[in-house]
């Protein structure tokens, strides 16, 4: 496919993604949702279904498919959005977000019929995990790859560090990792928080390292996770991505109020204006 | 799985459970190619040298971090292989508990965790070498299921069962080397079928892991008193074997459980809570670690100091008789 026919096709689905995600947090109601961090990683995970993963929704077990796991499962909204435009999850169960007996759990659980590859949610479990299912492949001379997205809070777990090791040790270049570094925790800024150096941290551990600058642009996003799905390195890589917490809703956007919080009628008007203005202003560009 | 001969039996035996399992995977891993070895630097010590040496492809050694173990355990059953993670019990699982529950137990993997040196015979190293907890931990999991065998034998059986076994498994070994074999002959071993060892109609000594041997021998001093003791083999703590405690209700006057393992959330604990269903069902008495840090000392002060002796059961059985 043409490059900018890609990207435009990616950044369409990033809109109905971000709708979705809304709908789903509006549906919890008083529940509330982790908007903050899912709406930051949205457009790595759009670009990864819709740009760089071999899979097919019709056969969600297919052995050849590439697997994603989101070690910051708190952001599923973003996952179960992805898994609702490819078609794994029918558009009418994005009512039963959070609801009682439901597959949509605000944490993502295990269910390969929707596409869910992995149970998630304790902070630093998706990484080792990742590691694992990379190791079996190789083991197992299977090609196909393993994407994980990690938080940059997330990094302040020690298990985190220690599937690092790991994962340099076993030479699991058949695995990225891509950190949502949208700087921001449950209690405040990453940097204030816990102030760690990740780019020195991850070399340290002896990863490739890549760089992208703006992890809510999809073109920048796509050339990187292409540059890493075609180098082989020998190691893993790991994507430093500069992200914005509440990417795309104005209210949202660097408030730490949003991390996980409930919205109002008010305000799910607001976050569907702004998106439908966004979509505007894209389309006269 | 081939029958295992008297003689190897004995020479494990005499070098005690850790050479037990570490010898019986290296036959499983030669029957299945899908079976891999987890550890957390634990290698000469959990006697996995040999698995190492023959199946250096399939040994990954996590380096001294035990959570990551779990963690990348979850990823090779994942990926279709069927892992055994192992180290010392006083640190899996506690040291990764919320790893085993929030990997293996809530995705239901085909992982298996096994602890080696469980209960109190790191008696000199200090109680956070002790394993007073670990039953109690994983039995607490949905999805797990516990297996304490009782002998080399046992261990064997165990290894080779828990490969066919669907879900997670946790597998506790004990004693010391030199514990006696309590089966030389074959047996039928079935995760969660209690063996009935002895028969006996006065009490029922339910006991797990090498301990059924000071049950066996408590058996012994009580028969020689005219007290007739069944003695049970409740290999799994998990499921526990209903049917089998059906029958000891029915049959027995008086319970008594034994366990390396705290009476706390331990075998005695399984019992109580399904006796707690019964209106009328005998007294249960429950010998294990009490609640509390152990004294410092060997592993023969640490059994007879906590009355897992012989002598010590017999002695509480005929008190409550």
């Amino acid at each position: 496919m043409e490059k900018n026919k890609l990207i435009n096709e990616i950044r369409d689905k990033t809109e109905l993604m971000r709708r979705d995600c809304i709908e789903m947090g509006y549906a919890a109601g008083s529940q509330g949702a982790h908007f903050g961090p899912a709406l930051s990683c949205l457009d790595i995970v759009a670009t990864l279904y819709f740009g760089v993963m071999n899979h097919d929704p019709k056969n969600p077990e297919m052995p050849e498919r590439d697997r994603f796991v989101l070690s910051k499962g708190h952001a599923c909204l973003a996952y179960y959005a992805a898994l609702i435009e490819t078609g794994y999850i029918p558009k009418d169960m994005i009512s039963q977000f959070k609801g009682n007996n439901s597959i949509l759990c605000g944490h993502p659980s295990m269910n390969m019929q929707y596409g869910i590859e992995v149970s998630t949610g304790s902070l630093g479990s998706g990484l080792p995990i990742a590691c694992g299912m990379a190791m079996a492949a190789k083991f197992k001379g299977e090609a196909h790859k393993i994407y994980c997205i990690v938080g940059d809070g997330e990094c302040n777990e020690g298990i985190i560090w220690e599937a690092a090791f790991n994962a340099v040790k076993y030479k699991l270049d058949n695995l990225t990792v891509i950190v949502d570094i949208n700087d921001f925790q449950l209690s405040g800024r990453t940097s204030e928080v816990m102030p760690i150096n990740l780019d020195a941290l991850w070399k340290a551990a002896g990863w490739e390292v890549l760089y992208i600058d703006n992890g809510n642009d999809v073109e920048e996003v796509l050339q990187v996770l292409t540059k890493a799905k075609e180098s082989e390195y020998g190691k893993p890589h790991v994507l430093l991505a500069k992200t914005v917490k509440g990417k795309g809703i104005s209210f949202m956007e660097n408030n730490l109020a949003f991390h996980a919080a409930p919205i109002n009628d008010e305000q799910y008007k607001q976050a569907i204006t702004d998106l439908k203005t966004a979509e505007m202003i894209r389309k006269e560009e | 799985m081939s029958n295992i001969s008297l003689e190897t039996l004995k020479e494990w035996s005499k070098l005690g459970h850790r050479s037990s399992f570490g010898e019986s995977i290296v036959l499983l891993a030669r029957d299945r190619k899908d079976v891999v070895v987890v550890s957390a630097d634990i290698t000469p010590t959990a006697r996995l040298v040999n698995f190492q040496k023959e199946f250096p492809d399939r040994f990954f050694n996590t380096g001294i971090a035990e959570q990551n173990m779990i963690g990348f355990t979850a990823g090779l059953a994942i990926g279709g292989l069927m892992p055994f993670a192992v180290t010392i019990a006083a640190f899996a699982p506690m040291r990764c508990a919320e790893q085993v529950r929030s990997m293996l137990g809530y995705m239901d993997l085909n992982a298996r965790v096994v602890g080696i040196e469980a209960g109190c015979r790191f008696g000199p190293l200090g109680n956070t070498h002790f394993a007073m907890d670990d039953i109690a931990v994983m039995r607490v999991i949905p999805n797990f299921t516990v297996i304490c065998p009782a002998d080399p034998h046992e261990i064997y059986k165990t290894v080779f069962a828990v490969a066919e076994h669907k879900g997670p498994v946790h597998i506790r070994l004990t004693g010391a080397p030199g514990s006696p074999l309590l089966y030389p002959n074959d047996f039928d071993f079935k995760i969660g079928k209690a063996i009935e060892y002895r028969p006996g109609k006065d009490v029922a000594i339910i006991a797990t892991g090498s301990v059924l041997w000071e049950g066996i021998r408590a058996a012994d001093i009580l028969e020689k008193k005219g007290i007739s003791v069944r003695v049970i083999d409740m290999h799994t703590v998990k499921p526990i074997d209903v049917n089998m405690l059906d029958s000891v209700f029915a049959e027995n006057k008086l319970i008594v459980t034994v366990e390396e393992h705290s009476i706390i959330g331990g075998l005695g604990s399984a019992v109580a809570e399904y006796k707690a269903g019964f209106e009328k069902a005998p007294k249960q008495i429950m010998c294990g670690l009490g609640d509390s840090f152990r004294k410092i000392g060997n592993y023969e002060f640490q059994m007879k100091d906590n009355g897992l002796v012989a002598e010590g059961i017999a002695e509480k059985v005929a008190i409550s008789l």
